[in-house]
Order: structure tokens, then sequence, then C-alpha cells
């Protein structure tokens, strides 16, 4: 059920109770969750913070925890699967389900009692109607005892009555299964309708704030949170650009309104304090904390319209730099000890030369943070720091490690984690330069049909990096942008890509991904979900989908080659 | 040299800083006690000679004899009378259940002295604070909050809190919990106060 007033029927219920945080590994997660903590500790609600992997560790936190807890709060996980038949709980168990996955599975949208969902209701949602999925057991006269949506035939019944009816009421129990047997064609459609692409909708750590200024509780730390959750989506590429442009737009009203509040000028701010500001910044990766010639070069879409694994492409780089008139001296140093002359109208002059080269979009509006006179990040800077973070392979740790570490980097006095971070993402991006380059030049790319097909050898450089699913998104979205700059073929431009890395090489599996076609109008709806599914039962091959986006799963190596071929049938 | 022992006693608890208890050193007591009981009895039989044969050239060693048993007997009580501060500083900072390891430093004489603390320390607790006393180890520095959010550094299983709900703590959970009731986890480093 949507909860319409989520002050009322959220957190008032709440707020006198104890409650348990199931937080899915996504950086819109983990903001949301931060949000949702400060208010917590405001009024002292007792909680417990459970970080979940996938549908298997939602179900063993949730066996651990629902002694003890009578309200849970699922954030970025539960909506887009029946949540009463997974978990299983009691009756009197309370789900307040904050998820961006969409389509919300339609039976926690029409159950009334336990599933509460936070979620926008304006968020072109296309839920069907009740009448249309669920039927009355009442209808039924002959008193079958169907369940809602059942196709078996009516039970035969008792010969009593059926000596007393006579052929009239024949033809009207024939009419009836006829009506009933339309009623369920039409129910399946919907249903497979609703739930064959996947897509995201509004980010949770809005949601979040938005709960947060309904209270007058917000803070500039909840804003900048909430900034960080939507520029999550828009860098995962999880949302269509108009959506982000608009959520961009309600969060610069905030944060307007939190300028205006305490800039004066006889009390202007302390330059410790935190301060954000709208702005619309080129739209290179983490170019302020790197040198501007790596950004360029790693930044997808610089090298992508540059297409700069080519020999060519470098020469048109370095044409480019040498339009701007910047000296490739001062192009390769660190961005904060390039000439203040050249810094000054960088943006401006870049955007000028990036016009000419066909590059239209090299800026972005974005929000950026300084605090004290060395601290200044963009918002999409602490988004790889902490994606970077989330997703650390180096030293052997657990998830849920590196979940509390990103966490941590969140926050404004962990500013060497979030440096570590910004490290850890720079190696990370430059991982995925090179592996897309050495993919495009050796054509590791096939067409199968339907779709492209992209897989990682075990000895490839850095590949235990994609093995984890956010980074892996990005190398997918890269190289399918890659791949449609270079290749002629224009039949192939409009393919979706398959992406498989090796996950786990003793015990045989890989991490499959898929990721629809690139397109500029593309809405981001992916139907990769549903189509593993029944490429996986159609073949019985040994697949985990445990991930919360149903478009990323585990399979075994060797089950690859039916499981491919179970795919091409089922897509052409 | 006499009296060496005794001071390495000495020195080997000014090494052990920061409230840190060594092990009793059972053999050194033992050693020092020997040198004080030898140095005893040659000062007996001298000075039982100095008085009948009138030997006055004995008084000088009786005198230095009697400085060092002096010194040996200073030392000792300041060894035992430290660890004893050492060990009641114990109880404020792990409360009533010492870790075991600690446990095996101690003596069977200062285990006695400290569960003699320990019931004072709880009748004097008991006694102020209205009915149910006042738990004077608690918030050794003011409290800025009720509550504190703590992270679980290791699996610690359930844990009760005063309403009587269990909490389940299992590693990196983290949790918000009424301050009184972590500061002991926090102190046996099951738990991490998380400053945000």
């Amino acid at each position: 059920m949507f909860v319409t007033d989520i002050r009322k029927e959220f957190y008032d219920v709440v707020v006198n109770q104890r409650v348990a945080l199931f937080v899915s590994p996504d950086i819109d997660a983990l903001c949301a969750c931060k949000v949702l903590q400060s208010l917590f500790h405001c009024d002292q609600v007792q909680y417990t913070l459970v970080p979940v992997a996938g549908w298997q560790d939602l179900g063993t936190a949730f066996m651990e925890h629902k002694e003890q807890y009578q309200y849970f709060v699922l954030i970025n996980c539960g909506a887009n699967v029946d949540l009463l038949e997974t978990l299983q709980p009691e009756e009197d168990s309370v789900f307040f389900i904050c998820d961006t996955h969409r389509p919300v599975d339609v039976v926690n949208v029409y159950n009334d009692t336990q599933i509460k969902l936070l979620i926008k209701q304006d968020d072109d949602l296309g839920v069907p109607s009740y009448d249309d999925i669920f039927r009355d057991d009442e209808e039924d006269e002959e008193g079958d005892g169907n369940d809602s949506g059942n196709e078996s035939d009516g039970s035969a019944e008792p010969s009593g009555k059926r000596r007393r009816y006579d052929e009239d009421a024949l033809e009207r129990r024939i009419e009836r299964q006829r009506a009933r047997r339309e009623w369920e064609a039409r129910r399946r459609e919907i249903l497979f309708d609703y739930e064959q692409y996947e897509f995201h909708g509004t980010s949770a750590a809005l949601v979040m704030f938005e709960l947060a200024w309904v209270m007058s509780k917000d803070t500039k730390d909840m804003l900048w949170w909430s900034v960080i959750g939507v520029t999550d989506q828009w860098v995962h590429d999880k949302i269509p650009h108009m959506k982000y442009v608009t959520d961009i737009a309600t969060l610069q009203r905030h944060v307007s309104r939190h300028n205006h509040r305490n800039e004066d000028e006889e009390n202007s701010l302390s330059i410790d304090c935190m301060r954000i500001t709208f702005e619309y910044d080129l739209r290179l990766v983490l170019y302020q904390h790197w040198s501007l010639y790596e950004s360029i070069c790693n930044s997808s879409y610089t090298s992508c319209s540059f297409k700069l694994w080519s020999i060519n492409g470098q020469k048109k780089l370095q044409e480019f730099l040498a339009d701007m008139g910047l000296p490739l001296k001062q192009v390769r140093q660190k961005f904060n000890c390039m000439d203040m002359t050249i810094k000054e109208n960088l943006r401006e002059v870049i955007e000028e030369s990036a016009n000419k080269f066909s590059m239209k979009d090299i800026r972005v509006q974005t929000f950026a943070v300084n605090f004290g006179f060395k601290n200044r990040f963009l918002a999409s800077d602490v988004v790889h720091a902490a994606a970077a973070l989330l997703e650390n392979v180096e030293k052997d740790e657990t998830s849920a490690d590196n979940f509390i570490k990103a966490l941590d980097c969140l926050s404004r006095s962990n500013l060497e984690r979030l440096h570590l971070g910004i490290d850890l993402a720079k190696k990370k991006l430059k991982a995925i330069q090179q592996t897309v380059a050495s993919c495009i030049c050796t054509n590791l790319i096939l067409s199968q049909g339907p779709f492209l097909y992209c897989h990682l050898l075990e000895g490839t450089p850095d590949v235990k990096l994609f093995s984890k699913p956010l980074a892996l998104t990005l190398l997918c979205k890269y190289l399918l942008k890659a791949f449609l700059c270079s290749t002629r073929n224009k039949r192939c431009k409009i393919l979706p890509l398959i992406m498989a890395a090796p996950l786990d090489v003793e015990k045989g599996t890989v991490i499959v991904l898929g990721i629809p076609p690139e397109s500029e109008t593309s809405d981001k709806k992916n139907f990769f979900g549903r189509a593993f599914e029944k490429a996986a039962e159609s073949t019985s091959s040994r697949t985990l989908h445990d991930h919360f986006d149903t478009s990323v799963i585990e399979l075994k190596m060797e089950d690859r080659g039916k499981f491919l071929d179970a795919l091409i049938t089922l897509l052409s | 040299m006499f009296c060496e022992k005794s001071v390495e006693l000495i020195r080997e608890l000014h090494r052990m800083g920061d409230g840190q208890l060594p092990a009793f050193n059972e053999d050194g007591i033992r050693q020092v006690l020997e040198e004080m009981k030898a140095l005893y009895e040659q000062n007996q039989t001298d000075v039982n000679e100095a008085k009948t044969e009138g030997k006055s050239e004995l008084i000088p060693s009786i005198k230095f004899r009697h400085s060092c048993l002096l010194r040996n007997q200073r030392c000792i009580a300041a060894y035992l009378y430290d660890r004893l501060l050492r060990i009641r500083a114990l109880r404020w900072e792990y409360g009533s259940v010492l870790p075991t390891t600690i446990r095996f430093h101690m003596c069977a004489e200062e285990m006695e002295w400290f569960n003699q603390y320990k019931k004072s320390l709880a009748t004097y607790m008991r006694s102020i604070g209205g009915e149910e006393g006042l738990d004077i180890t608690q918030d050794m520095k003011p409290p800025k909050s009720l509550y504190i959010e703590v992270r679980c550094l290791k699996d610690h299983g359930e844990f009760e809190i005063d309403d009587g709900t269990v909490i389940l703590l299992k590693k990196n959970s983290q949790h918000f919990l009424p301050r009184w009731k972590c500061e002991q986890l926090i102190r046996q480093g099951v738990l991490e106060h998380v400053i945000s």
C-alpha cells in the first residue's frame, strides 16, 4: 500500500518504536540511510542497521531479527518481489519499503496491512487496477474455493447439485468458465506488460530528505546526501536525463532556501561551514582531484567522442588541447597546481572547444560542496569515491565491512576515507578505460543476433574489479557507448549489451549483466531481468538471482553456452 | 649488593605503565624475603655477640643490615600497595567481572582483596541514590546524549537492554542504543562508538 502522508503513516508510527533497517549496497541507499539515521538520532529512535547484499542476506537478516523487531524499514530493496511470500513474516510485522526498483510487485501494492511503500505516487508507476488482477472469491456461485488468479478449472460439484440443475445451469457454468479464462488471459497479459521492463524511480535519498523537510528537520548535511543520492542514479545511468534534470531542479530549490537562510551581509558564514552551490560544471570525472588530461582520458563522454583507444583519437585530443590553448605541461599537472589564469575560465573555454568537436553536452547541472579552504567536492566525485569504497576488492574484506567504510566516507569528519575512495575510484576508472580500449581493439564484442555479448576472460588485468555489479555496470555502459562510436554496422547500434565477467574462479561462476540499448532518449527500461529468469528456467542452468537488480545474475561457467542460446531464442 | 632484588620488583612495576597489572612476581618476593631473613639472622648473631662480648666494631655492620632490612620492607610494601591500587582501578575500568588474563596475574590474596573491595563498593552504591542505589561506575564523564550510535566489531550474540528487548549483536551491524548499556561493551571492545 502506498503511503500518502509519509510523516503520519511512517515517521510518527516508528518514532516510539524500535526499528530494524535493512539497507542495500548502493550509494543512493547509503545516502537515504544517512538521512534517516540523522532523523532517528534527533528523535532518539532506537534502531539496528544491517547491510544486506542480496535476497539471501535479506532473508537471513530477517530471520535473525524477526523475534525482536516489529517494524522493518527496507531501503532500496524489497519492492519488486512479493515480500510476504519471500520472508514469511508474522502477522504483526510491518515493512516500510523505500525502494527505487520498479515495477513494484502488485502484491506489495495491494496489501493494506503489512507493507507500506514509501514511494511517491506521481512517479508514473502504471500499476494495474485491482479488479484486473485480483478476483473476489464470492463472485463464484459454485463455491469453488479457488485462490484469485488460479488457473485450475472449477472443481467437480457434488453430484446432488447437478441433478437439481438442468441445462440452463450447465450453460451458465460454461459461460462463467469461459469468462474466467478470458479474464485470466487478460490478467496474464497485463501482468506481463507491467513486469516486463525493470527501471528505477525517484531516489530514496530524495524521498527521505523530503520527509525531513516536511518535519522541518532538514539540515545541509541531509541535503548534500540527497544530492549525492540523485547524482548516483545519474552516474550509474539508472534514470533518464529528463528525470535527472527535474530532480536537480527540486534540489536546487532546497539549496537556495538553505543558502539564503544564512547568508547575510553582516552575518556571512565562516569559511569552515558547509556550503552547497549549484554548478553547471564539466562532465569530466574527478577532474578537480586529478589532472585535466587524465580526467579527459578516463571520462566516458570525452573518451568516446574522441575515440581515445585509437591513434586518431589521441591526435584529436591533442588538437582539442591545442585549440583551447592549454599547454601540455599544465594539463598533465594536478588540477590544484594548474595556473590560476587557466583555471579561471576553464569551463567556458572547454565548452567552446567541445562544441567544435561535436561534444555538445560537456557541461551538466550538478552541485558542489565547500567546507574549509581545501575541501571542495562535486557530487559526482563523492559518488565515485563511495562506489569505489563499496566495491573495494583490494583487501579481502567482506561486503559488510566495505559497506561500513563507504557509509563512513559520506560524513564530513571522515575526509581521509573520502580521499582514499577518490584514489580507488581513479584506479577503477583507469582500469575501465583500459578494458574498454582492449575490448574494442580486439573486437571482443560479438553480435549474437538480438543482443551484443562480451565476455571478460580470467586473465584480463583488473578483472577482479569487475566482479562487482556497480563497477561492471559502469564498464558495460562505457563499452556500449564506445562500441556505438566505433562500429559502422547500423543495426548493431540499437542492440542491448550483455556482459559476463568471472566472479569466483574456484567455484567457476561468472557474473552476467544486461543493459538496455543506448540512445539519446532512452528511458532506461531493462528487460533482461525477466529474460534471464526465463532462460535459466528453460535450460535449467545453475543460476543465482541474488541481486536486488534483477538484471544481474550469477551463473556457472559450464552453463554459459546453453544459457546464451536460450536467451537468443527467447529474444529473437 | 643488598636490596637489589627489591628495587628490581619496583622497576618491573614501573615499566608496566598505564595501569597494567603484570603477573604477581612470587619468586621475586620470595627472594627478597629470604634475603631479609638472612640479614635478620646475621644481625641477631651479631647483636648477641656485641652484647656479650662487647665488640663495638660490629655496630656499623648491624646498623647497615638494619637499614637494608628497612629498605627491603619499604620496597615490598610499595610493590604490594601499588598493585592494589591498580587492581582497584581495574574494578572501575572493567566492572565486577575481570577478564581471565588479568585474573591470572593476581595472587590469591589480591583476589580476596578485590572481592572485598567489590563488596564494599556495591554496598556503598546501594546505600546512595534512593531505593535502587546508584551505579557510580557509569558515566565517568558527563554524557552528551542519552543514546549513542555503536557499531559491532565482533559477533557477540544476544544482548538484553533494560526494557527486556533483545538485540542481536552481529559483526558490522550498527545500533542506536542507550548509552549506559553500551559502555561496558565498548570497554570490552565488542562495540565501537561511531561519531559522525
